[in-house]
C-alpha cells in the first residue's frame, strides 16, 4: 500500500478544520488538522507533512510566524497559505518569501488541488 | 264837694250823691278851669278842693303824662265833643295809678257849652293787664331778635312782613332796605331755582317746606342755611302769613362736603382713576373748604432731585411752571425746602420772607398775587418724601389748628393717592413684563382650585391654546382640547393632584382647531388659598418648536450616528470579510467534499450527509453575520426595547474579533452574571460598544512593549443602573484632551472623523445614561458608560409621545364628566 502524502491543516477556525481534511482525504491525501501553530509544532507530524495548509491570522503564533519558525528549524515544508481576509497585497509578499500559494477563502477545490499539486511537485 | 255858691237843700242832696259815686267826678268851665271836684277826688289825691280848683288838679297828674293830657284836654275843649283821655294820677300816699278821664260837654238851650263834666275811673288793673300784654310782645320780639336763626315773615304773596335782627345783621340792611330787595335777593343763584320751586309748591298746597340754600352774608360770603317755612292760619283756616326759619348749617355742610369729597377721592383712588385727576380733585376740595385759598401738589421725581407737576387747578400756570423743575434745595422755594427737609414750611407773609431770597422765589410769588404759602411734605408709609402739598393765599395768613387738621388729612390722602399710583404703575409694569415674558417664552400661567375647580388662565395661555380669553376656561374646555392619547395620563395627574397636594410636572399635547398639535410642558406647584383650600399654580410652556427641533435633531443625530456606524464598520471591512469568508469557505469545501463522496461507487452516503449538514451550519453562520451586519448598516428610527447588554456586547465582539486578532489585541471579556436588561435601542448601544472597542484597539496600535490587553466588562452599577467598561493598555489620554474627547470632530487619529465619541455620548445620554473617560493607574485609559436598567413598562418610551398608551374610553369620559 502506497503511503498517502500527509497534508497538515493549521487553522483556528473549527469549520475549516472539520471540512478541509475530509476534502483532502477525498482527494486521496492523508490529512491532519491543528487548531494552532503551537499545536502543530508540538505534534509528531511536522516531519511527515508534505504540505502545510496554513491560516495566516491566528491568535498567538500566526501563519507567517510558523513559516519563519520552520525555516529556523530547517524544516522546509511547502506551504499553501489560506486567509479569510481579502487583502490582496499580502499574497505577493508571501509568495516572494517562498510560499507555494496563498488562497483567499472561500476557494474552489480546483484552486486547492492546483496549489497542492504545485506544493507536492516542489517537494 | 264844695261849691262857690250858696247851696240849696236840693243841691246838698245832689252833692252827697256825687260824693258817693264810685269815681272821681269833676266839672270845668268852658275854658277848662275846674270848678268842682267831688269828695272822692280829695280822698284819693289827698288834695283839698281849694288846692285842686283851676289849674291846681294838674299837680296830681304824672309829670310824664301831663303834657299829652293837657294837649288832649285842649283839643277836647276845642272840639266840644265827648272824649276820653288817660293819665296817671297820684294817690295821697304818692303812688300813681292809671285813670280814664271821660269828659262830656253840658250845653244850654241855645247849644252853647256851659260846663264840662268829667269822671275819672281807676283803670290801673286794666292798664297793668295791657302793659303785661305789651311786655310779652316786647319779650317775644327781643327773643326772636336774639335767636341765632334767621326769622322772617312773608305774606302768601311773598312780601316781607318781618325780619328779625339776625336777618338784618346777616344781610347788612335795614328792614326797609330789605323790603325793597327782590324776594330772593340774597340767595345763591345756583340754589334759587330749587328754592323758588319749593316756595311755589308750598304756597299752592299750603304744606310746610324744608330746603338747604346758600345765602349771601353782608361781606359777600355765601353760607349754607337750612330754610324751613310754615304757614300760619286764621280761625277760618286761611293762611295769613308764612313764617320762615333759617338755620346756619354752613359748618355742618362744609364738614359734610369735606367728608363727601374725601369719600369721593378715596373712591377715585380705589377705582384706579388717574393720579393727576385725583390730585386735582383733592386741590379743588381743599379750595372749596378753605375760603380764598389756592392749592398745589408737587411730586418728587424718583431721583429726589426735582419737583414734578402733580396738580394745581387754580394757581396760575406760569407760576407752577416756574416752580417745577427747580432743584430740591432749601433755598429754591418753600416746596423745594419742604421736600428737602421732609418738614412743613410755613410762610405767613411773603412780603417779609427772606428764606428764598437766593432764588428770588418770593418776588415771583408776589408777582402772581400770592402772599402766604404753607407747604407740607407728602410722605409714604415708610417716611419717604413723595411730594409736597401747598396752600397759598392772596393775603398774609397764619394757619389755625383747624387748618392744620385739614392739611394733615389732605397730605395723608395725597400720600395714599401717590403711593397707590406708584404701586399701580409698578404693578402694571411688572404685569406688562410678565405678559411680555410669557409671550416671549411662550409660557402661560394658571391657577386651579381643587375644591371649586375654578381655573384662571393668563392671557398668554389662552393664546397658546388659541382660545378666546373672554370665555372663562373650565376643566371641560381644557379636557376637550387634550390630545386623545394624552387624556389618560393627564387625568391621572389631575386626580392624583386632587389628593396629594404635591408639585408635579407633566408633558402633554393639545389639539388646535386646525387639527395641528402643540406640545406643552407644565410645571405645577401646590399651594393653599386664603381659605386653606388646595390650589395649584402652574406654568405651561409651549415646547412644540423645541419638540420639533428635538425630533429634527434626533433625526440628524440618528443620521450622523448611521454615518459614524458605517464609518466604524468600514474599519471592520477586513474583519467582516473574514467573518463572512470563513463560513463561505467551509460551505464550499464541504460542498466539494459532499459531491466527491457521492461521486464514488459506492457513494459515501454517510459522509455526504455529514458534509451537507456542515454546509447548512456554515450557511446559517454566514447568514447570522449578514443579519447582524444588516442591522448595523441599516438606517432606521430609534426603537426602544429591552436589551441584554451582555449579548449585545458578544455580538459586537464577534464582528470585531478578527480585527482584534489582526491587530493582536488580547480581548478579555468579563461579563457580569444576572445582568438586568436595559431599555434602549440595541443597534445604537452596539454602535457605542463597537466604537469603544475600536478606539481601545486603535489606542494600542503602537504599543509593542506590553500586551495589548483589552478588558470589556459589564456589571451592575449603583442606582439600578448597568455599567459597561472598556479598559485598554494604550497611549492613554492627553490631559488637555480629556475635556475635548467627546466634542464632535475632535480626533487624534489621522483617519478618523472625530464624531465617534461625540455620537456615542449623545446616544448614551438619550438613554438617560452617562459616558465618561478616565486614565488608568497604569498605562492606558478606561471608557465607561452607565445607563438605567429597564423595566417592561419602559417599553412605551419616555421621549416618544406618539407611543403613549391609548386611553381607555371610560377614562376619556371621566375627565370630561368629572375632571
Amino acid at each position: 500500500m502506497v503511503m498517502r502524502s500527509l497534508i497538515s491543516v493549521v487553522d483556528d477556525d473549527e469549520s475549516v478544520r472539520e471540512s478541509l481534511p475530509d476534502l483532502l482525504r477525498e482527494f486521496g491525501f492523508a490529512a491532519q488538522a491543528f487548531s494552532s501553530a503551537e499545536e502543530f509544532l508540538a505534534s509528531d507530524c511536522v516531519g511527515q507533512t508534505k504540505c502545510l495548509i496554513l491560516d495566516i491570522a491566528m491568535p498567538g503564533m500566526t501563519g507567517p510566524d510558523l513559516r519563519r519558525e520552520l525555516t529556523v528549524r530547517q524544516q522546509e515544508i511547502p506551504i499553501v497559505f489560506i486567509t479569510a481576509y481579502g487583502d490582496a497585497t499580502v499574497r505577493p509578499r508571501l509568495l516572494e518569501q517562498g510560499a507555494v500559494e496563498c488562497l483567499f477563502k472561500p476557494f474552489s477545490e480546483t484552486a486547492l488541488l492546483q496549489a497542492l499539486n504545485d506544493a507536492l511537485r516542489v517537494s | 264837694m264844695r261849691d262857690l255858691h250858696k247851696r240849696t237843700g236840693t243841691e246838698d242832696e245832689l252833692i252827697r250823691v256825687v260824693d258817693a259815686l264810685p269815681g272821681l267826678v269833676w266839672t270845668a268851665l268852658p275854658d277848662g278851669h275846674v270848678d268842682f271836684l267831688n269828695q272822692r277826688w280829695c280822698e284819693y289825691t289827698g288834695l283839698s278842693v281849694d288846692e285842686s280848683y283851676g289849674q291846681g288838679w294838674q299837680t296830681a297828674i304824672h309829670c310824664e303824662d301831663l303834657p299829652e293830657l293837657l294837649g288832649r284836654w285842649r283839643s277836647i275843649l276845642a272840639s266840644g265833643e265827648p272824649r276820653e283821655m288817660e293819665a296817671r294820677l297820684r294817690r295821697f300816699d304818692g303812688e300813681y295809678r292809671w285813670f280814664l278821664f271821660r269828659t262830656n260837654p253840658l250845653a244850654d238851650s241855645s247849644g252853647q257849652i256851659v260846663k264840662w263834666c268829667g269822671v275819672n275811673t281807676d283803670i290801673e288793673d286794666r292798664k297793668r293787664a295791657e302793659e303785661a300784654v305789651n311786655g310779652v310782645d316786647r319779650l317775644f320780639r327781643s327773643v326772636v331778635d336774639g335767636l341765632p336763626v334767621l326769622v322772617t315773615l312773608r305774606t302768601p304773596a311773598g312780601d316781607l312782613e318781618f325780619a328779625n335782627r339776625h336777618v338784618l345783621e346777616y344781610v347788612g340792611a335795614t328792614i326797609e332796605e330789605l323790603k325793597k330787595l327782590p324776594t330772593t335777593g340774597t340767595v345763591h343763584p345756583d340754589d334759587l331755582p330749587d328754592l323758588l320751586a319749593v316756595w311755589k309748591g308750598s304756597v299752592e298746597t299750603g304744606h310746610p317746606y324744608d330746603i338747604e340754600v346758600r345765602r349771601r352774608r353782608a361781606d359777600g360770603v355765601y353760607r349754607w342755611f337750612h330754610m324751613r317755612g310754615s304757614p300760619l292760619r286764621d280761625t277760618d283756616g286761611h293762611i295769613v302769613i308764612w313764617y320762615l326759619l333759617g338755620t346756619d348749617v354752613d359748618d355742618r355742610k362744609r364738614a359734610e362736603n369735606l367728608l363727601a369729597g374725601e369719600k369721593q377721592l378715596l373712591e377715585m383712588v380705589a377705582g384706579g382713576d388717574p393720579m393727576s385727576g385725583i390730585l386735582e380733585a383733592l386741590c379743588q376740595l381743599v379750595e372749596s373748604t378753605v375760603t380764598g385759598c389756592y392749592c398745589s401738589v408737587l411730586l418728587l421725581d424718583p431721583d429726589g432731585t426735582r419737583l414734578e407737576r402733580g396738580a394745581a387747578p387754580s394757581l396760575p400756570a406760569n407760576f407752577i411752571a416756574s416752580i417745577i423743575g427747580r432743584p430740591v434745595k432749601v433755598d429754591s422755594g418753600p416746596c423745594a425746602m419742604t421736600a428737602c427737609l421732609n418738614d412743613q414750611v410755613i410762610a405767613t407773609d411773603l412780603t417779609a420772607e427772606t428764606r428764598w431770597a437766593a432764588s428770588d422765589w418770593c418776588s415771583m410769588a408776589l408777582a402772581h398775587g400770592l402772599q402766604a404759602c404753607w407747604s407740607t411734605p407728602i410722605s409714604s408709609t415708610t417716611g419717604k418724601v413723595l411730594g409736597t402739598f401747598a396752600i397759598y393765599f392772596a393775603q398774609p395768613r397764619t394757619p389755625m389748628p383747624q387748618h392744620q387738621i385739614l392739611i394733615d388729612q389732605f397730605t395723608h390722602l395725597a400720600s395714599i393717592t401717590i403711593e397707590r399710583a406708584q404701586t399701580d404703575a409698578a404693578l402694571k409694569r411688572s404685569e406688562a413684563f410678565l405678559a411680555e415674558a410669557q409671550h416671549l417664552s411662550s409660557t402661560g400661567s394658571f391657577s386651579w382650585n381643587t375644591v371649586t375647580d375654578k381655573i384662571t388662565w393668563s392671557e398668554e395661555l389662552y393664546h397658546i391654546y388659541g382660545l378666546d380669553p373672554t370665555v372663562p376656561i373650565t376643566m371641560e374646555r381644557f379636557g376637550s382640547r387634550l390630545h386623545p392619547d394624552d387624556v389618560a395620563h393627564v387625568s391621572e395627574h389631575i386626580n392624583r393632584a386632587r389628593g396629594d397636594g404635591r408639585d408635579f410636572e407633566v408633558d402633554y399635547r393639545t389639539q388646535m382647531d386646525d387639527h395641528s398639535v402643540k406640545y406643552l410642558h407644565a410645571v405645577v406647584h401646590a399651594g393653599r388659598d386664603q381659605d386653606g383650600q388646595l390650589e395649584y399654580f402652574g406654568a405651561v410652556q409651549d415646547v412644540t418648536e423645541r419638540r420639533l427641533s428635538e425630533q429634527a435633531l434626533s433625526k440628524l443625530r440618528s443620521d450622523l450616528a448611521h454615518i459614524a456606524r458605517v464609518t466604524s464598520l468600514g474599519a471592520l471591512t477586513a474583519s467582516i470579510a473574514h467573518e463572512v469568508n470563513q463560513p463561505l469557505s467551509g460551505i464550499i469545501t464541504n460542498a466539494s467534499t459532499c459531491l466527491r463522496m457521492l461521486a464514488v461507487d459506492p457513494p459515501n452516503i454517510d459522509g455526504a450527509r455529514e458534509t451537507a449538514r456542515r454546509t447548512i451550519r456554515d450557511g446559517n453562520r454566514a447568514s447570522d453575520v449578514i443579519t447582524r451586519l444588516r442591522a448595523l448598516f441599516s438606517k432606521k428610527d430609534a426603537t426602544t426595547e429591552l436589551v441584554d447588554l451582555n449579548e449585545a456586547t458578544r455580538e459586537v465582539i464577534a464582528l470585531s474579533l478578527s480585527e482584534l486578532q489582526r491587530t493582536q489585541v488580547i480581548l478579555r471579556p468579563e461579563f457580569g452574571d444576572d445582568l438586568p436588561p436595559v431599555t434602549g435601542d440595541r443597534v445604537q448601544l452596539q454602535q457605542v460598544i463597537l466604537n469603544l472597542l475600536l478606539n481601545a484597539s486603535d489606542a494600542m496600535g503602537g504599543v509593542n512593549d506590553r500586551p495589548r490587553q483589552l478588558i470589556i466588562k459589564t456589571e451592575r452599577d449603583v442606582g439600578d443602573r448597568v455599567r459597561l467598561t472598556v479598559q485598554d493598555a494604550g497611549v492613554g489620554l492627553e490631559p488637555q484632551g480629556v475635556d475635548k474627547l467627546f466634542e464632535a470632530f475632535y480626533t487624534t487619529k489621522s483617519d478618523g472623523m472625530g464624531i465617534g465619541l461625540s455620537i456615542s455620548r449623545s446616544i448614551i445620554e438619550s438613554h438617560h445614561g452617562r459616558l465618561w473617560a478616565a486614565p488608568n493607574d497604569g498605562p492606558g485609559a478606561t471608557f465607561s458608560f452607565s445607563i438605567p436598567r429597564g423595566s417592561p413598562g419602559d417599553m412605551t418610551g419616555v421621549h416618544n409621545l406618539d407611543a403613549l398608551q391609548k386611553p381607555a374610553v371610560k377614562d376619556a369620559q371621566r375627565i370630561v364628566r368629572n375632571p
